[in-house]
């Protein structure tokens, strides 16, 4: 897998580059993941809201609602929660549409016509990744907040201005960069362990729904994982 | 050999020279000098200076299209004749103690193989025999375990990735099932080996895709997708992909696979029609026995993973060997044991 990773960035560096496939790829992965992203940050930061104020309360720090709801998110959960949601959407579909190219040959087609594949298939999927995932997580961070304020002030009646104020007095930049790698690094995973399964898939519809799953399982796990090591390096 | 076999080399050698059609229907006899003068000319006044001289002369009423098919098969009987008896040709591909195993089979063993230039070869053999694997060696998408495959004088198993892609530019290869690409529509999946391997402008190469898609009979089919379109339109549309780069080789893995007699025929024709214009040297991997003994110049027996007889057709043809026979036959009982 990192062999395969590494002839893939040296190929995205050599010419011809194909920007139109990049554009695709970062609307494939980005554009069309929005609805999902909006709808799960909508929700997660609603249930923060809803279990944070029920927390808070017991101790009297209810005022702290709207920097717990924007930390958990900003650090944490958009992030996660993005990696996850893409990998369900789009990695799934990555590493089906790659592994039916190469049992139906198309692959190979590619190979004949004397274009390199990981350059023309693969480059621009990992490097659409890594530009759409913190933009995606960025949106989720802002939604997510967005969802905590509706039920903070609509819902259990606090101060809009206790809320943001709070949120601006207790997120500093480093919380955001820490959110934007893990994002960069969850891209990463996604895309390039997806595309892996999916180019190396074997034996027939069989062996692309195994490709398929497999890439969402170990994508999902390495998301898991490589978030708990980059919190612990970053923290 | 007698004075009549001489004659016949010189009649067959005088044959095998490469005309255009036009020329062969009227060395054949098929229309006259004047009806190809005005075919020409109607051509040329609608600016279609490629368009099929055959189609334009079936279109002025000059020749049926029978005939035209009659014409073609009689030249390539021809040389088909002229090659079995002197057996001049170059060799582009060629194959030195190849061994392949795959899931610790071995596929090739110890394969010996040349194809000769401008030629029409025909792989045949048993299911499993190494056909697509030997196929998919001469363009370099799998490496031997052992031994070389020669391309001119080009080592495939000795070259960096970029001479691998330069060489492979040689080539076009028709694969078993198409392999179209299923998000571009048939015009755009025609167009993308120019796209992607060219400079040339758009309108140039949406010029070359109508043409290749008016050889193979797919006009008016651009905007389908490859999933609507019958398995032998796909194998067309596929056909017309490895013409558009006008390859120096062309590769086709079981082109009338699953495909009814009908459309079989139309593919052999398109193919000894394509060899006819082109002269690219063409191989490819059939189970149509004997119908492709009729058409093709070389053929090569694979018995597992060894080459058991190769020379030409005619030569197979009348092999006393009784696992060839067999297999032309398809009886069950020989050397070949299936059940």
């Amino acid at each position: 897998m990192c062999l395969f990773l590494i002839s893939v960035l040296a190929n995205s560096v050599r010419p011809p580059y194909r920007p139109k496939n990049l554009l695709n790829q970062i609307h494939f992965i980005g554009i069309r993941s929005l609805f999902v992203i909006i709808l799960t940050a909508i929700f997660a930061g609603m249930v923060l809201a809803l279990q944070g104020y029920y927390t808070l309360t017991r101790f009297g720090a209810e005022g702290l609602l709207g920097p717990a709801v924007a930390l958990s998110i900003i650090r944490e959960l958009g992030p996660v929660l993005s990696g996850l949601m893409v990998t369900g959407r789009a990695g799934s579909a990555l590493a089906a549409e790659l592994g039916i190219m190469r049992i139906r040959e198309q692959i190979d087609a590619l190979e004949v016509m004397g274009i390199a594949p990981l350059q023309f298939l693969i480059a621009p999927r990992i490097i659409a990744g890594l530009i759409a995932l913190p933009i995606l997580t960025v949106i989720f961070d802002v939604i997510g907040i967005l969802g905590g304020y509706l039920i903070a002030v609509q819902l259990l009646e606090m101060s809009s201005g206790v809320y943001f104020s709070g949120i601006e007095s207790a997120v500093v930049m480093r919380d955001i960069v820490t959110g934007l790698i893990k994002s960069v690094g969850f891209g990463l995973i996604i895309t390039w362990v997806c595309t892996y399964k999916g180019y190396y898939a074997k034996r027939g519809a069989e062996g692309v729904s195994q490709a398929t799953t497999s890439a969402v399982v170990l994508s999902s796990v390495f998301i898991l994982i490589c978030d708990y090591f980059i919190t612990s390096i970053l923290l | 050999m007698s004075q009549t076999s001489f004659q016949d080399i010189s009649q067959a050698k005088q044959d095998a020279i490469p005309l255009p059609l036009g020329e062969r229907l009227v060395r054949n006899g098929c229309v006259s000098p004047a009806q190809l003068e005005q075919a020409l000319e109607a051509q040329s006044k609608e600016g279609h200076k490629e368009t099929l001289i055959g189609k334009t002369l079936i279109e002025l009423g000059y020749i049926t299209h029978p005939a035209l098919l009659n014409c073609l098969f009689h030249q390539l009987t021809r040389e088909r004749v002229a090659y079995h008896l002197d057996r001049q040709a170059q060799t582009i591909i060629r194959f030195e103690n190849v061994e392949k195993s795959l899931d610790g089979r071995k596929v090739l063993d110890n394969l010996n193989l040349e194809i000769p230039a401008n030629k029409i070869t025909a792989i045949i053999g048993i299911s499993g025999g190494g056909k697509s694997v030997t196929l998919k060696h001469m363009v370099g998408l799998m490496k031997p375990d052992k031994g070389e495959v020669w391309v001119g004088d080009q080592p495939l198993g000795r070259l960096s990735t970029r001479k691998l892609n330069h060489v492979r530019r040689r080539f076009s290869m028709l694969f078993q099932e198409g392999a179209l690409f299923d998000s571009l529509n048939v015009t755009d999946n025609v167009a993308f080996p120019l796209r992607e391997t060219t400079r040339l402008h758009e309108e140039e190469i949406l010029r070359r895709v109508e043409l290749c898609l008016q050889e193979v009979n797919l006009v008016g089919m651009g905007n389908k997708y490859p999933d609507e379109l019958s398995g032998g339109m796909r194998k067309r549309a596929a056909l017309a992909r490895a013409l558009v780069t006008q390859p120096e080789i062309i590769l086709l893995d079981e082109p009338t696979a699953g495909l009814d007699p009908i459309i079989e025929n139309s593919i052999h024709y398109l193919i000894c029609d394509t060899f006819m214009r082109t002269r690219y040297t063409t191989v490819f991997i059939s189970h149509a026995v004997p119908a492709i003994f009729d058409w093709c110049h070389h053929v090569v027996v694979l018995h597992r993973g060894r080459v058991l007889a190769s020379g030409p057709s005619l030569e197979i043809r009348n092999s006393s060997d009784p696992t060839i026979k067999q297999f032309i036959s398809g009886d069950l009982d020989g050397p070949i044991q299936v059940i």
